[in-house]
């Protein structure tokens, strides 16, 4: 089987990887949102799962309980937890990322509780005192995994695992890297697969089934046709559908900024640290999401660093009916896209991906607009 | 209004305030106007030196910092800082339809929709675009109650370029026992406050006179004393106090807590409030239905409250904002002094009960019920409110299994008339009251 394929397999959040998990007695938690530290749990031998709801068709929970002015994710997410279709989970981890995120932890205590929850305490900006603030929301949680999980993650387990995923994010610039080229060997689509397959399985193996796609990419010595090189820049996307429709129109996916992209792997651990002063440097110093609230500049650079790096023709930026994050955040890197000549296109979506058709015409006629400069 | 006072209120309200405090000026002379038949009172008073102190500021060469409507002013106060509240302008200007054109341009331009970001804020972007937007020297801001607080603050500052600070609001809490507390939470807010401190004497270029910054929260004291009186007084059934009386208190504190003007006004309520329970005066008269209304006012529509007291004999006790309850200060020394602003930064309106977990709303929304012997409860939730909206149907329920006592909920957005009508909103309320309170 191509190594693509078994990428293509793990993405479900039950998968054949979380179900041998279980079968050997291990633990499985769910998470919501890239500023939690995934080591934590690797370093306690318990898998963490991105928490996503792809099986989702329709949300009448979520529209009562969450409403239906919240973002579709975190109402589909709500659906499936009461649907029971995250059963296999022994607990969730929350953040308060954003609001929806915050009251669907809440909703979900209330409403379909699981045997176990937690809410981290994410600082909203980056200062010394708020990274100090944010080692001891991290110790707190190593605390908390400990007594109700009877494990001991000590600071060589953890140093262990920062390795280990640290390794991870090294491997996928990689992978990004060799976008860079004139002739990509990949298209956006399947990097979409393999960065979400990695949020639901485990870690050493995820990194072992990468070495083996990127010497594969290299035996190979593939290019991929393309009429634009697009860049993709929002929130939480995990739908590969999504980016399969720009690239059959001919839009090359080379880069991103998204919450399961670049903002989710960009930035290592600092290996020389202590491991929760480098944990908490690092994941709230990361390329953030609005959510960081002294973060805009930064966010901005990193684009226009992307733009010129991965050699971008046009960007799309893609946002969730009602998140009140990106919509203000898309506005200002619209105005910076505008001013610096480079064109943009902005897509409205609901989690799911739905109005395939309307999509299509106006990314081929953003293609067009591309191709015709 | 004394015909004097009047001239000389107009007097101050002439000249060139600049284009940026246009709307300002047309808001100041509008309460001017507003005002001139009827007595003035401390609260009117103390709105009408608020508002032209921003110019005057400008005028003398002193400093003003926009900052939002959960923070307490005090430390600003005592830095001879000239604050004004950002959403003065998407309150004051709701009535009157006038934040409209400004959410048209905002749509026009792209910067989010109803749903979706907050009008209390989302305004402020479109006159921004018209030139008409306050620019302040400084822009302060904290990381709750909302994203969408944040977001537009942040966009501001990135297009208006104005030096700013943030204090990150932590999810946790130092006064109750359990899951939630942390005991760190306070240390947290007070490095945070030193902080803004420091930012605030490099941009000013003065050091904060500690002295001063007591001598304030002595006066923040006073008023949250009386505050805390006239919450007590509004369980006397009947109700001392009319529906909007609470607001006051408010207003009070988030514009010029800190100030002789803000203990006038919280006296002048305590007072009235004091003197309805003595006498036995219903605020509404024959008061037959006590309404708890855990979140903001309907903005743009200055009667609704009016008219369901006029039709139901219905008061509203207190909505969310006014319903004010942080603690006075502890002044004894230094360190209790940034102790006191940490917690009540902490517990101000809305962040105390919107900042982390579901429980502290609903504690706050059951408290209420039960102190105030409430008959039904009403939410108007607004659309793009996400961190209310999505926890109201759970609060309902609480308060249903615990207190049996009816919930009406329905989404609206209090500072645009056009997205749920004053007609349907009234339409809801009577059928909700009809059926299921009476």
């Amino acid at each position: 089987m191509p190594i693509i394929e078994e990428f293509e397999n793990s993405i479900p959040l039950m998968n054949p990887w979380v179900n041998n998990w279980k079968n050997e007695g291990k633990k499985v938690l769910g998470y919501f949102c890239s500023y939690i530290p995934e080591e934590i749990f690797h370093s306690a031998d318990i898998l963490p799962v991105r928490m996503r709801a792809r099986e989702c068709a329709d949300t009448p929970m979520g529209d009562a309980y969450m409403t239906p002015t919240t973002c579709s994710f975190t109402r589909c997410c709500l659906e499936l937890v009461n649907r029971k279709q995250y059963k296999f989970l022994d607990g969730i981890i929350s953040c308060n990322s954003c609001d929806q995120i915050r009251r669907l932890y809440d909703n979900i205590r209330y409403k379909a509780p699981f045997p176990y929850h937690y809410i981290m305490g994410v600082p909203g900006n980056v200062s010394d005192t708020t990274i100090d603030w944010f080692k001891h929301e991290i110790t707190k949680l190593i605390q908390h995994i400990e007594q109700n999980f009877s494990v001991s993650i000590t600071d060589e387990k953890l140093n262990k695992s920062i390795k280990v995923y640290n390794k991870s994010r090294t491997l996928l610039k990689d992978l990004y890297m060799l976008r860079k080229q004139n002739n990509p060997p990949i298209t956006g689509t399947d990097v979409m697969n393999i960065l979400t397959a990695g949020t639901s399985m485990p870690r050493d193996q995820f990194n072992e089934l990468l070495e083996s796609q990127l010497t594969q990419i290299a035996q190979e010595n593939n290019s991929i046709d393309y009429k634009s090189r697009i860049m993709i820049i929002g929130s939480m996307l995990d739908e590969p559908e999504f980016i399969e429709i720009i690239e059959n129109l001919g839009g090359l996916v080379v880069t991103d900024s998204l919450c399961l992209g670049t903002r989710y792997f960009w930035d290592l651990v600092d290996e020389t640290l202590d491991p929760i002063d480098g944990l908490a440097k690092r994941y709230l110093s990361k390329i953030s999401c609005p959510r960081m609230t002294d973060g805009h500049q930064k966010r901005e650079q990193f684009m226009m660093d992307m733009i010129k790096d991965f050699n971008v023709d046009g960007v799309i930026l893609e946002r969730m009916k009602f998140c009140a994050l990106w919509w203000p955040e898309i506005f200002l890197l619209r105005n910076k896209l505008k001013e610096t000549g480079i064109p943009s296109l902005e897509l409205e979506r609901e989690y799911i991906l739905s109005g395939a058709g309307a999509m299509k015409t106006r990314v081929q006629t953003f293609i067009e607009v591309l191709e015709s400069r | 209004m004394d015909i004097e006072k009047f001239n000389e209120y107009k007097k101050l309200t002439r000249g060139n305030w600049g284009k940026d405090l246009s709307m300002l000026k047309m808001m100041t002379v509008g309460l001017l106007n507003q005002y001139k038949e009827d007595e003035l009172t401390p609260i009117m008073e103390m709105m009408l030196n608020y508002l032209l102190d921003v110019p005057k500021a400008r005028k003398e060469g002193r400093k003003f910092i926009m900052h939002p409507f959960n923070y307490g002013p005090e430390i600003f106060y005592a830095m001879d800082l000239t604050p004004l509240m950002q959403e003065t302008y998407s309150v004051g200007l709701a009535p009157l339809r006038l934040n409209e054109p400004y959410l048209d341009l905002t749509n026009k331009i792209g910067y989010g929709d109803n749903p979706t970001v907050c009008n209390a804020q989302r305004p402020l972007i479109g006159s921004y675009m018209q030139g008409v937007a306050p620019i302040p020297d400084l822009l302060f801001f904290l990381s709750t109650p909302c994203n969408s607080l944040a977001m537009t603050y942040q966009v501001f500052e990135q297009l208006a370029n104005i030096p700013t600070f943030n204090i990150d609001i932590p999810y946790w809490t130092y006064d109750k026992v359990g899951e939630f507390n942390d005991d760190q939470v306070i240390d947290y807010m007070i490095t945070q406050t030193k902080e803004l401190i420091s930012w605030l004497e490099q941009q000013t270029d003065q050091k904060l006179n500690l002295e001063k910054l007591q001598e304030t929260m002595v006066k923040v004291n006073q008023a949250r004393q009386y505050i805390l009186e006239f919450n007590e007084l509004l369980k006397t059934v009947p109700c001392p106090v009319n529906s909007q009386g609470a607001f006051g208190n408010f207003i009070s504190m988030v514009g010029c807590g800190g100030t002789d003007a803000a203990v006038k006004s919280t006296k002048y309520l305590r007072d009235i409030a004091a003197t309805n329970v003595k006498n036995k005066i219903a605020g509404v008269p024959d008061e037959k239905i006590r309404i708890a209304w855990p979140y903001t006012h309907i903005f743009f529509d200055g009667e609704l409250l009016t008219w369901l007291e006029e039709t139901f004999q219905a008061v509203v006790i207190m909505d969310l904002l006014g319903f004010y309850q942080v603690l006075p200060h502890d002044v004894s020394t230094t360190e209790k002094c940034f102790e006191s602003l940490a917690k009540g930064a902490l517990d101000f309106s809305m962040i105390g009960t919107c900042r982390g977990p579901i429980e502290y709303y609903i504690d706050f929304l059951l408290n209420y019920v039960k102190d105030y012997k409430i008959d039904c409860v009403i939410m108007p939730m607004q659309f793009a409110c996400k961190h209310a909206y999505s926890m109201a149907r759970v609060s309902s329920e609480a308060v249903r299994e615990e207190t049996d006592v009816p919930v009406y909920i329905f989404g609206c957005d209090p500072y645009d008339s056009r997205e749920v009508t004053s007609e349907s909103i009234r339409g809801g309320i009577s059928d909700f009251i009809t059926q299921v309170v009476l």
